[in-house]
């Protein structure tokens, strides 16, 4: 192994940062333990401690990484600011004349940021999953895609050159896929994670074409790279190098590559249009949404464009289209989230809406205050939607937000780290989200990047009071109200139940329309499964607290969303605007890698103090008018008429018909080409002219060569003398003259 | 008594050949079709046998190699001999075969192998 540091290093780094390497490995080895021996410690140990022993084994190199990831990190800090950057090369790993792409690692702020974050969330995501799916038929299955997942994301955010991040970032995809469709025998799961597979497909068709381009370019222009240099794909290589490199090119090749990466990072990071995979996401077990879904996979897209900002910042149309699409992404989905009656559904359009805010942040050119959103986000959304699982749990698995009401009188400690979670990310101040998205809507603001930025702002705060509105409805439906409405809608409790497991009809002979697929123990798991499931939302159900294992990490994300944004961003805004030095730390660690602060430069901000003020005070307006006006209209119980959404909230619960005309304009007439180009094309083409065709070809020739079989002897011996005359004449002809 | 020229042995077994083919053509009796094809194949021999005495060949310097010169044509005799018994035992035994079953040999009403 050998290091590379930026040039400004003044000395060898720490041999500290080899174990970097530990940090990506023990996952991987996490994965692999889980994978071969999962199910064999829990037949030889039995249920009860082997998965005890797993869920341990699961937690802990997760846990290790995020040790390791704080030692990095503490380490990377002491250092002089400049030289913030240590690559650790292991081996090549494509090694071509036109190209060598080693296995390296970078370490950085902006890489360390979203190992702590994976690592540290992760980690309590992973111990609120072993008591989560502590009932679940499969555990080891489970961990070992978690641990899996893990291991990815790390590659994703540490890798030094972009085919790395582009295995982590297929990797995530593929184990999002596995475990969206965890409970694989609904075939509704299975659905989802086809979608979110597919739906990612096209924007990694985006990203790798990135990839390609920026090779090419890179590839045509040595002579700028230094002497001997083959890492075209390599970050520390490339970036450094953007504006030199991209000079040569007009502006079409220079919007192109940020747009492709963006591409990428719309699929994954699920904005408009392609956000549609998310909501269904949902399908999965709840740690899944909270890991996946909302803390760490979705934010590789911001990652990535904050990782390539330097693309980004040499062409204002992306920079444009990156806000644009963040804003309206934002307003959208919180309009979409007040529709819902699902209540991960609900959670899901506002991870979409929060994503949309992140992008936005990137588009005025404020990187560092979109990875900040990212971490607080992590935060609080993390504690929401375990927190979410846990009222799932104590309502026997019915997610319907029109059953919950009044549940703080059985579920107090989810009630109130919920409600931690329901202020940070309505943008109540000194909560997390608030630091961050006031953050950012100064900066959309205050943006020199685009013109009039003040209508991204405006978009911004509309959706901040969406965002406190929503989540009021959703909280106030959950906990408050004075009707436990599970004891009067027995009804349709069964219907619902039955969309999260899987429910074949209990005929008198229990069969399965998928049994054949199954072998018999799995069926008949399965069957226990649904008698342990069954029982449903009864009148006389009492909902009960969760395991320690499962709210002691909400109690931790409930502080992390309480002090965790005041404390990163070192009471900015307010310290500053009051006089008092304190750095935002957040800012201060992350710039070498991500650029200044778009506060720090633009002028306006620092003339007037009275504008920043006003836009505080608007951003906490909009979130206590939302929660005010929502609690107002909620607090009592869920509203006569919104039993069955009607109107224009049915419209916005529909997507506003988006998800509907995607199917119908690309699944459905997509498969309408499809059978049409499968007519003409394979039936008639392939299969007609060439296949058929040649078969009736010979078939015709057949046809008339038949009629010389006359069955008469006495016609073929004339043939052969005939022929034979014919032949001669030939051999003569030819050998005479 | 002055030789016969090759010319005539060549002429004989063409006419002789000719009358074969033509029998086998036109004459629907598989018997006499066979006493056709017996005729086109002793004409072959009979060229054969021409061929071998008056063929010499210019490397064939010693009795012995002149000998074996003229041994060639006439061994094919032999071979054509013994090919045209065999294919007479079998003709024969296809023709009687055929005759238990219908009860007619006319080669004119076999053609179920018609295409």
């Amino acid at each position: 192994m050998e290091f590379i540091t930026t040039p400004h290093a003044e000395h060898l780094p720490d041999p500290v940062f080899h174990w970097a390497w530990l940090i990506l490995l023990a996952p991987i080895v996490g994965f692999l333990f889980q994978a071969a021996l999962g199910r064999r410690i829990e037949l030889a140990l039995g249920k009860t401690a082997g998965r005890r022993l797993l869920g341990f084994a699961a937690v802990v190199p997760v846990a290790a990484g995020f040790i390791l990831s704080v030692l990095l990190a503490v380490r990377l800090a002491g250092m002089d600011e400049h030289s913030r950057l240590v690559i650790t090369s292991w081996f090549p790993w494509i090694d071509l004349q036109t190209l060598l792409v080693p296995f390296e690692l970078r370490l950085d702020p902006l890489s360390l940021t979203m190992c702590l974050i994976v690592t540290g969330v992760g980690s309590l995501i992973h111990v609120y999953a072993t008591g989560y799916m502590a009932d679940d038929g499969d555990y080891s299955r489970f961990f070992t895609y978690f641990n899996l997942f893990i291991a990815f994301m790390l590659m994703l955010a540490m890798g030094n050159n972009l085919p790395l991040v582009f295995i982590g970032w297929e990797g995530v995809g593929l184990c999002s896929y596995l475990l969206i469709g965890y409970w694989y025998h609904d075939i509704e799961n299975a659905k989802a994670a086809n979608k979110a597979f597919i739906v990612n497909r096209i924007g990694d068709w985006g990203f790798a074409l990135g990839i390609f381009l920026l090779y090419w370019v890179y590839a045509s222009n040595q002579d700028l790279l230094p002497l001997g240099e083959r890492r075209y794909l390599s970050f520390d290589v490339i970036l450094p190098l953007a504006e030199q490199v991209l000079a040569g090119y007009g502006p079409l090749i220079v919007s192109v590559i940020p747009l492709l990466l963006f591409v990428g990072a719309v699929g994954k990071s699920a904005q408009w249009p392609l956000y549609l995979w998310l909501p269904d996401a949902m399908a999965g077990p709840t740690p899944v949404s909270a890991l996946i879904h909302a803390a760490t996979m979705v934010t590789a897209g911001v990652y990535l464009v904050a990782r390539t900002h330097v693309f980004f910042e040499l062409s204002t149309l992306s920079m444009a289209v990156v806000a644009g699409i963040g804003a309206f992404t934002a307003l959208f989905a919180a309009t979409v989230a007040f529709g819902q009656t699902d209540i991960k559904k609900v959670l899901a359009y506002s991870t979409v809406s929060q994503l949309g805010y992140m992008f936005l942040a990137c588009g005025v050119g404020a990187f560092g205050a979109g990875m900040f959103h990212v971490t607080t986000h992590a935060f609080f959304k993390a504690l929401l939607f375990l927190g979410s699982g846990a009222v799932i749990v104590a309502m026997s698995h019915n997610q319907d937000l029109r059953k919950y009401g009044n549940l703080r009188k059985y579920i107090p400690i989810t009630c109130w780290t919920m409600l931690i979670g329901w202020l940070a990310i309505a943008g109540i101040p000194p909560f997390a989200g608030f630091w961050s998205k006031d953050e950012i809507l100064a900066s959309a603001f205050f943006s020199n990047l685009v013109q009039t930025p003040q209508i991204l702002w405006f978009i911004g705060w509309v959706t901040a009071f969406l965002t406190a509105g929503y989540m009021t409805r959703m909280m106030m439906l959950t906990f408050y109200g004075n009707g436990e409405r599970w004891r009067t809608a027995e009804a349709h409790a069964h219907a619902d139940h039955s969309q999260e497991h899987f429910h074949a009809d209990h005929g008198a002979q229990g069969e399965h329309d998928l049994a054949y697929f199954l072998t018999d123990d799995e069926v008949r798991a399965i069957e226990e499964e649904e008698h342990e499931h069954h029982h449903g939302l009864t009148p006389e159900h009492e909902p009960r607290e969760v395991l320690p294992s499962m709210w002691v990490p909400l109690v931790a994300l409930a502080a992390l969303s309480l002090v965790g944004g005041a404390a990163l961003s070192g009471l900015n805004p307010f310290a500053h605007l009051l006089g008092v030095h304190i750095p935002h730390l957040f800012e201060a660690w992350n710039h070498p890698s991500v650029g200044l602060s778009v506060l720090d430069e633009a002028s306006a901000f620092r003339e007037s103090i009275a504008i920043e003020w006003a836009l505080i005070g608007a951003s906490i307006g909009a979130a206590v008018l939302g929660i005010g006006l929502f609690a107002r209209r909620y607090i009592k119980g869920l509203p006569e008429s919104e039993a069955e959404p009607q109107g224009l909230q049915r419209l916005a619960g529909e997507q506003w018909l988006y998800d509907r005309t995607m199917v119908r304009l690309f699944v459905d007439a997509g498969g309408k080409f499809a059978n049409a180009f499968y007519r003409i094309f394979d039936s008639g083409i392939i299969d007609g002219i060439f296949v058929n065709g040649s078969a009736k070809l010979v078939g015709a020739m057949g046809l008339l060569l038949r009629r010389s079989q006359t069955g008469s002897v006495r016609f073929y011996a004339l043939a052969i003398a005939v022929g034979v005359v014919f032949a001669l004449s030939y051999v003569i002809y030819t050998t005479t003259r | 008594m002055a030789e016969v020229p090759l010319y005539a042995y060549i002429l004989l077994s063409a006419l002789m050949f000719a009358i074969g083919t033509a029998g086998v053509i036109i004459k629907r009796n598989p018997i006499i079709i066979f006493m056709c094809i017996e005729l086109m194949l002793n004409a072959a021999n009979l060229s054969f046998l021409a061929f071998a005495k008056y063929h010499t060949t210019p490397l064939a310097t010693t009795p012995i190699e002149k000998w074996n010169a003229h041994m060639t044509g006439q061994m094919a005799v032999v071979f054509v001999m013994a090919v045209a018994a065999a294919e007479v035992a079998v003709g024969l035994g296809i023709i009687m075969a055929i005759f238990r079953l219908r009860h007619d040999v006319d080669i004119d009403e076999m053609s179920a192998m018609r295409g």
